[in-house]
């Protein structure tokens, strides 16, 4: 285990005690925290390792949260079944629109995405009969029973179950060939199928984890806030994940978990001020990608030494070229 | 059966015509040669055979099967790798990781498994491991195992690329221009090397080359291209005597060469 992981460890071993010592308030803000680092984690993935840029995620992380609501509220499922099913549903989507704009090079890609993310927003809010329009979906609060928690509590813990497990079962996959995979189509495409990759199979797995990943985190984040409206998921969603992924440092996954609890903590700093935090997250990831490329785990391999696998090399230093 | 045999391969690039019905066949545990000038289509030649290019029309058959058409990553697994003229290792990884990712389609480990952690997977990868650090050795580069790969020189590129090539144990070896930038004595550890590859391990190489000596030193046969056509072939010393070679290629230099030879 790298001293990255161990610090992931540590803060969520940390965040376990959390129910204990809060209110209502800083736990909706520490369940905030852990839906946005699985959607950061699964952003990082896609952007940050297989070096795809797409801006596709704030989208599914809204399908994620409809799904949600119309599964739990609307058709009556079990918590336990509409969760995984609001994020299989933002995978079989994310697909669909992946699959065939993976054909596309680099920035028509981006385009398709952007695209994307604008017509599922329309939908969001003139579907009256599937999303409720612009007046949303209300979720009720979700049912613990058996367990001796309340619904917030119980919320937090589920959260922070599956936000560990994706950082677990993401860090392993990293580690494996399919991490090498994702990491060789960032650095070059025609390297990664001189070494037989597939790169269209690698570059669908990442677009897929991904959007399972934001699919479930909107599933989660849906009951937190018990009503499901189309302007959590516009524009500003997109720029506070990027700001997330970039000021955590792109290509780190610990990284992704430091940059969304810095992000939600900075967020709830500025609610007084709601016309300025679109300039400030905008604003964040730009002096970011000036002044600190490799973001807050850059600073950190750079200060304590600290090595973390497949990590995305900042540009500053170019290789000498002769030798 | 030759290794690797391309037939009336030809490819037009905005109706520039850059590789005109060629035909090569590499003999089965060779290091053959191609040289020719800048703009000959050396390596247009080896990106039409790893697929990154199909051609236009003719058959490219490795061991007599046909691979034209091909995607890329398919003709890597069918047992031919190859090297870049400007090195394409992967940032962020460390050396070790490059060599590893030579594996990637020998190991099996789905997504999912690979998530899970599942024993075996991490078997595989401490293998996979294990024969990094075996063919990093083998070329002479262990050292660098868990130096970054943005941080090699010229000359260590060239050897760790080359390792990620073998641990996949190919069939054929395709190497761009391997020695250039080399100083003199890495020129020698690269002769050594090839020769190595190709008696120990019996991997048939195809090398473009600038670097004469080299050439003229380790390669069993040259094909000698110019302007998209193979316009020689033959040993060393049979292709520097060749009159169109000489005029086209060697220049008057050529002489000097050749007595040296």
């Amino acid at each position: 285990m790298n001293a990255f992981t161990r610090l992931v460890a540590v803060c969520f071993a940390l965040a376990a005690l959390l129910p204990l010592i809060s209110n209502r308030y800083t736990l909706f803000i520490g369940d905030a925290m852990l839906v946005q680092i699985i959607l950061a984690i699964g952003l990082n993935l896609l952007v940050g390792y297989a070096g795809l840029l797409a801006f596709m995620n704030g989208a599914l992380f809204g399908v994620g949260a409809y799904a949600l609501a119309v599964l739990h509220d609307g058709q009556h499922w079990p918590y336990w079944l509409a969760l995984p099913a609001s994020g299989i549903v933002a995978m079989v989507i994310g697909v669909a629109i992946a699959l065939p704009a993976l054909r596309l090079s680099g920035l028509y890609l981006a385009l398709a995405t952007v695209a994307f993310a604008q017509f599922a927003l329309w939908a969001f809010t003139h579907w009256d009969a599937v999303t409720g329009g612009p007046s949303g979906l209300k979720v009720t609060p979700t049912d613990f029973y058996p367990f001796p928690v309340s619904s917030e509590t119980g919320q937090f813990y589920l959260s922070l179950l599956v936000a560990a497990a994706i950082f677990w079962l993401t860090r392993n996959l990293l580690r494996s060939r399919i991490g090498r995979a994702f990491v060789a189509i960032r650095e070059s495409e025609t390297a990664a199928e001189a070494m037989a990759i597939d790169v269209t199979r690698t570059k669908t797995l990442a677009y897929a984890l991904a959007a399972l990943y934001a699919g479930i985190a909107g599933g989660l984040f849906a009951p937190l806030l018990g009503l499901v409206v189309p302007e959590s998921f516009d524009l500003f969603q997109v720029v506070f994940q990027f700001a997330m992924v970039v000021v955590g440092g792109m290509g780190s996954l610990a990284g992704s978990v430091l940059g969304a609890a810095l992000m939600v903590w900075l967020q709830e700093g500025l609610r007084a001020f709601k016309d300025l935090q679109e300039i400030a997250f905008g604003g964040l990831i730009l002096l970011t990608v000036l002044f600190l490329p490799g973001g807050v785990a850059g600073l950190l391999r750079a200060r304590f030494g600290w090595r973390e696998p497949l990590h995305r090399p900042t540009q500053r230093h170019q290789p000498h070229a002769s030798a | 059966m030759p290794a690797l045999e391309t037939r009336a391969v030809s490819i037009a690039f905005g109706g520039n015509l850059v590789l005109d019905r060629v035909d090569l066949a590499v003999a089965e545990g060779t290091i053959h040669g191609i040289i020719g000038p800048n703009g000959a289509g050396k390596t247009t030649l080896l990106n039409v055979i790893t697929g990154i290019t199909p051609p236009n029309s003719g058959e490219i058959l490795l061991h007599g099967r046909s691979i034209a058409g091909l995607k890329a990553h398919r003709i890597a697994a069918a047992g031919i790798r190859r090297t870049f003229q400007t090195s394409l290792l992967c940032k962020g990884m460390t050396v070790l990781e490059n060599v590893m990712g030579g594996l990637h389609a020998k190991l099996r480990a789905g997504a999912l498994a690979a998530a899970f952690g599942l024993p075996a997977v991490w078997r595989d990868e401490r293998d996979a491991a294990e024969a990094a650090h075996a063919a990093l050795a083998y070329v002479g580069a262990d050292a660098l195992a868990e130096r970054d790969a943005g941080q090699l020189s010229f000359g260590q590129q060239r050897l760790v690329e080359i390792a990620r090539a073998l641990i996949a144990e190919p069939r054929v070896l395709l190497l761009d221009e391997p020695a250039v930038g080399l100083s003199p004595d890495r020129v020698t550890h690269l002769d050594a090397l090839l020769r190595r590859i190709r008696d120990e391990r019996g991997v048939t190489i195809v090398m473009i080359e600038h670097v004469i000596r080299l050439v003229v030193d380790v390669c069993d046969r040259i094909t000698v291209m110019n302007l998209g056509r193979p316009i020689a072939e033959g040993t060393a010393a049979e292709v520097t005597r060749d009159a169109e070679v000489i005029e086209a290629y060697l220049g008057s230099g050529a002489h000097a060469v050749h007595s040296g030879a």
